[in-house]
């Protein structure tokens, strides 16, 4: 197992002022208490973090000396690099948008950690969060531009902890992007948690894009709390890690709230990709969209576990969940697991879950018009994964993401493709 | 053009197709006739390249070379087009994505310049037109919530932009009202060239009606038992495929007999 020493040295490297060191150790020690989650727990179940035992993880040490090469961002932004913020360049003030530090620096944001949850990833991360942002969109305004938080990982080895608060007051409105990633051949544990809090009528659209390293390890949590009238939009896509695994945590606390969650995820190799998705209507009138598409290629695994609770007086709740999901080779495997939970009346709820192989069919007709096979099949798996792209369009960054979406499409033929 | 040669297909071990000849010259419209399960559509999806039969006898050559060979994709670049019967809906592909993606993809195997998004629109819009179909169909999803002459068109838009030198038409009569036979069958006039042949699959007489073949083929238990001009397919619809069923029998009892 990982020896404690590396947790309790991983504390004594986050600076101050968000050294809250008697808070951080009660985390840490109810984290040693449970331990790393394992296979026995049900939300676990299709998870292995053994390999974590095996590396010698540790906090980042060296602050990164060159910045990387940063891709163009249309917005706002915030980079870090190994759970340090190595470069900003954002117009808006610091009480909207700053790092985690300096926000708790002038007082710690009202309701910050209390939706997170008690999962002991999660309180390892509250335990060792170093460094994160902070974003709080005042009553009624709107962000013209998205607002990019960038979290790359550069040290081999490394447990990075990002962490992430948005609030949005009434009737605002804002785009956030997450971004993760690291650099290319290098392993490390990325576990980051995010916390949005969206009061009456505020809208906040999210895209979160998981780009690991192919030998990297993601364990992120987004939890959400939707007061009356807001409206949460979320594509979530997982391009990247070895093992990546995302739970979303969204309660719709208020009345008439709504909350569509995209994603798509592709695996190829050896990797994995889960996504959690955990909603739960309390009040009436809700309305929950979810609409995943999963690629599995060579010896990939995904995961689609989606649950949905309404609950008692949620009257009038109207719950729809969509995975479909393609294997492209005959060692790829994907687990599709909607569930519906209703203790209420007048609900509409629906769920569909299909694991499928290309449609020969279809292929033959695309190559009957001479368009080659390796054409036609990107052709069909890009419309494939593009019924799920809708809010690329929403947001304008459709030009931005489909580079690095269309990137990470498995390719025709690949020698893992192979039977 | 086209020289079937004895042509034995099976799927899955069970004959279907059982001794084809036919040879068709540019130019020439022919007529493939016969009832339910004779073979048609297999000879058809044969042509094309479609996987999953096995040619077990015969050749096929296709301007001076050996067809059976290729794959789909080579043989329509060599210019052969299959209009589906039953059109393949493909949900996030528009319409004009998959003509310019083929149309491309056949122009580069030429060795010919591709053509950019602008030019394309000019050269689509009057095939467009001579289908009676608006511009909307180009940017919706390739056949996804057609009606059955919409697909129909659909097929034969294809083919006037991909201008195949020969055109196989499976059924695509079959399910049309009257006013959608009469677009299809004008846009496949309209297509009607010297040195194009036409191959018209169908069940029923009515289409050629519009579409004046030079030869009519009766296919029947896999074999070609019947050819003539148009007057053989006036005379089928007059007497039925019954007609024929004593003839046909006559013919595969000759032939299990003496063969």
């Amino acid at each position: 197992m990982i020896p404690p020493t590396a947790y309790l040295d991983a504390l004594s490297h986050i600076d101050a002022p968000s050294n809250i060191t008697a808070a951080r150790q009660d985390f840490l020690g109810k984290f040693l208490q449970a331990g790393l989650p394992d296979s026995h727990q049900e939300d676990w179940r299709y998870t292995s973090l053994a390999h974590l035992e095996r590396m010698p993880l540790h906090a980042p040490e060296a602050m990164p000396e060159t910045l990387p090469a940063l891709e163009d961002y249309p917005g706002a932004l915030l980079a870090y690099s190994d759970d340090r913020l190595v470069w900003q360049d954002t117009t808006l003030p610091a009480t909207v948008l700053s790092t985690l530090s300096d926000a708790i620096g002038s007082g710690m944001p009202a309701a910050f950690g209390s939706l997170a949850g008690n999962g002991s990833l999660t309180q390892l991360n509250a335990a060792l969060w170093r460094e994160g942002a902070c974003l709080r969109v005042p009553a009624g305004e709107r962000l013209r531009q998205p607002v990019f938080l960038r979290f790359a990982a550069a040290e081999p080895d490394a447990m990075l902890y990002p962490r992430v608060f948005i609030h949005m007051a009434v009737g605002s409105d804002a785009i956030l992007v997450e971004n993760f990633l690291g650099d290319p051949g290098i392993e490390y544990w990325q576990n980051p948690v995010t916390e949005i809090i969206l009061e009456a009528g505020a809208r906040l659209t999210h895209l979160r894009i998981i780009e690991d390293s192919k030998l990297a390890t993601h364990t992120g949590l987004t939890a959400v709390h939707q007061a009356s009238d807001s409206s949460y939009r979320a594509l979530n896509l997982t391009l990247g890690g070895q093992v990546a695994r995302h739970e979303l945590k969204l309660t719709l606390a208020g009345a008439g709230a709504e909350a569509r969650l995209d994603g798509v995820f592709i695996v190829e190799g050896r990797r994995s990709a889960e996504q959690h998705l955990r909603i739960v209507h309390l009040a009436p009138r809700g309305n929950s969209r979810t609409f995943y598409r999963g690629l599995a290629d060579g010896r990939g695994r995904g995961v689609f576990d989606g649950r949905v609770e309404v609950r008692a007086h949620a009257d009038g709740s109207d719950a729809q969940q969509s995975s479909r999901n393609l294997l492209l080779s005959p060692h790829a495997e994907i687990d599709a697991k909607p569930q519906l939970e209703i203790y209420a009346d007048d609900v509409k709820c629906s769920h569909g879950a299909t694991v499928g192989s290309l449609d020969e069919d279809a292929l033959f007709y695309l190559r009957s018009r001479g368009i080659d096979s390796e054409t036609a099949r990107r052709l069909l798996l890009e419309a494939f994964v593009g019924e799920a792209l809708g809010l690329l369009d929403d947001t304008g960054l459709r030009d931005w993401m489909m580079p690095r979406l269309l990137a990470r499409m498995p390719r025709s033929h690949s020698e893992e493709s192979r039977p | 053009m086209l020289q079937i040669r004895n042509l034995h297909v099976a799927i899955g071990g069970k004959p279907i197709l059982k001794g084809i000849d036919l040879t068709i010259h540019p130019g020439e419209v022919h007529a493939i006739m016969g009832p339910n399960g004779s073979g048609k559509s297999t000879l058809a999806q044969v042509l094309a390249g479609r996987d999953g039969y096995d040619i077990t006898a015969g050749s096929v050559q296709y301007l001076e070379r050996d067809l059976l060979p290729l794959t789909p994709e080579e043989r329509a670049r060599a210019g052969i087009f299959l209009a589906f019967q039953y059109p393949l809906e493909i949900p996030g592909v528009a319409n004009v994505q998959l003509l310019r993606t083929a149309l491309n993809g056949q122009r580069r195997s030429r060795g010919e310049a591709e053509m950019d998004a602008i030019d394309f629109l000019d050269y689509v819009k009057d095939k467009l037109a001579l289908l009676g179909m608006d511009d909307s169909f180009l940017y919706r999803s390739v056949n996804e919530g057609f009606s059955g002459g919409e697909k129909k068109r659909n097929e034969i838009l294809q083919m006037a932009v991909l201008e195949p030198r020969l055109a196989i038409l499976d059924e695509t009569d079959s399910g049309l009202d009257i006013d959608a036979l009469h677009l299809v069958a004008d846009g496949v006039n309209s297509l009607r060239r010297p040195q194009r042949a036409i191959i018209l699959v169908t069940h029923y007489q009515r289409l050629l009606n519009f579409i004046v073949p030079h030869q009519v083929h009766v296919l029947a238990g896999g074999r070609i038992v019947r050819s003539g001009g148009r007057e053989l397919a006036l005379e089928l619809e007059a007497k039925g495929y019954a007609w024929l069923s004593e003839e046909i029998s006559d013919a595969a009892d000759f032939m299990e007999t003496y063969l």
